[in-house]
């Protein structure tokens, strides 16, 4: 069953290139931007639009839907950076949630005409795009080595609501569990996670 | 089936993953603006699926860069929120201004008020932004130290109203020669570094911001949706 397919992360060669740095210097381009400054932009582009795809596709999994929606988010940053407060949030997760949300959005209004099982079993594309490289090797191992001290549980019911998507009560049905131990372990799974990345927000 | 309150701290991770519905998003959302703790956790939490993002980044094709910069040419920002800490705008002096110059600064701001109230009776779906847009292009006309420079352009004038106080320029244009539809004029602040886009001259005034003493305002035509760098000779140019 495609749709119902264990979400992994995608798997890393060790010499890909090094994560880029999440200097707090975005925040500052961000004000740029919010002024119309494309030259910031650009620089916010280029942190951004790696992990804004990523996620994107991650959830969506066709790669022309996912352009499609990785394109609306980026504009998306540019049109509402007046609205990033740094005191609410990293530039980020700021950036990564609009991003998550769209292709969330966009899972669930395919999921009312049903097209998303159709999608769901079509082949994976050949991975034969050279250009896609894995950014992020460092994020990867850190959530890889998190994931690791999570209880089964917790580990399933984060990946199938982050990466495939699904709404919790899904969750629940996907992992034949009450609702609100889905809820709970989310939550706890969650907890674990960031203070195992020491997250400090 | 009764919402329980106590129920709706659990649903802080639910939340921050997005799996939750709509209805349930705005409730909870009511009820974090009671409950700082939540609003915390649901911060940290969001940093946290940050993460698990930044884990499966992944180049996108290159033309994605193309085409979303182009875009922002043709998309226009929106204007912070009113409740959200104002942005940091340094003061300079405030100049007294003469007379004739106030007389022609408030002409000015009566015929851009005319060209913003058709823009905004032309672009419904807009008018939102047109009206915030409006508010911006008000408060630079009215800045104490607002000052107007016209010039001739393109058959027509440019009117260009700056207040170097906000680093904002109001640029509003009329009578210019009809461009055919494969063709747009574009505004450009150039400075010593070069030229950045202020936008694309739809009908009626534009806002360009960052605007700094020395700067000039250049009008050129471009390609339909404008591009990055002005590639033609300016069809007016006008000192702020």
């Amino acid at each position: 069953m495609g749709g119902m397919s264990r979400p992994d992360i995608r798997q890393l060669q060790p010499e890909a290139p090094p994560a880029p740095d999440y200097e707090p210097d975005l925040a500052a381009q961000l004000v740029l931007v919010s002024r119309g400054d494309h030259r910031a932009f650009e620089l916010v582009y280029g942190e951004l639009a790696g992990p804004v795809y990523g996620v994107v596709r991650q959830v969506l999994r066709d790669p022309a839907q996912s352009e499609e929606v990785a394109q609306e988010v980026l504009l998306e940053i540019w049109r509402t950076a007046s609205r990033y407060d740094p005191d609410r949030g990293s530039p980020a997760a700021w950036a990564l949630t609009i991003a998550h949300r769209r292709a969330v959005d966009r899972v669930r209004s395919e999921n009312a005409c049903s097209r998303r099982e159709q999608k769901a079993a079509e082949p994976e594309p050949a991975e034969d795009d050279v250009a896609e490289t894995v950014a992020a090797t460092l994020e990867y191992q850190r959530v890889r080595r998190c994931m690791g001290g999570l209880t089964e549980l917790q580990r399933e019911s984060i990946k199938l609501a982050y990466y495939s998507g699904y709404s919790y009560p899904q969750v629940a049905k996907l992992l034949g569990v009450a609702l609100g131990t889905v809820k709970t372990r989310i939550r706890d799974g969650l907890i674990r996670m960031r203070d195992c990345m020491e997250v400090t927000w | 089936m009764k919402a329980v309150r106590d129920d709706l701290h659990v649903l802080t991770g639910s939340y921050a993953l997005d799996a939750v519905s709509d209805a349930e998003r705005e409730e909870f959302e009511r009820h974090l603006q009671f409950c700082p703790t939540c609003d915390a956790e649901v911060r940290g939490l969001r940093e946290t699926a940050a993460r698990l993002a930044l884990a499966c980044a992944v180049n996108p094709p290159a033309r994605m860069e193309q085409h979303v910069l182009a875009a922002t040419y043709r998309t226009r920002q929106l204007p912070p929120l009113p409740a959200s800490r104002p942005r940091r705008v340094s003061r300079v002096p405030r100049r007294i201004p003469h007379v004739p110059r106030r007389l022609a600064v408030l002409a000015a701001a009566a015929s851009v008020a005319a060209a913003v109230a058709l823009g905004i009776t032309q672009l419904t779906a807009q008018q939102q932004l047109d009206r915030a847009q409006a508010t911006a292009i008000a408060r630079v006309v009215t800045a104490p130290d607002a000052h107007v420079d016209t010039a001739r352009a393109a058959g027509g004038s440019v009117t260009v109203v700056t207040s170097l106080a906000l680093h904002e320029a109001v640029v509003s244009t009329s009578g210019m020669a009809s461009l055919p539809s494969s063709r747009v004029y574009q505004v450009w602040v150039m400075s010593p570094s070069g030229a950045r886009s202020a936008g694309l001259i739809h009908g009626s005034s534009l806002l360009a911001s960052a605007v700094r003493p020395g700067d000039q305002i250049g009008i050129t035509v471009e390609p339909a949706g404008g591009t990055a760098r002005p590639t033609t000779t300016p069809v007016a140019v006008v000192p702020v």
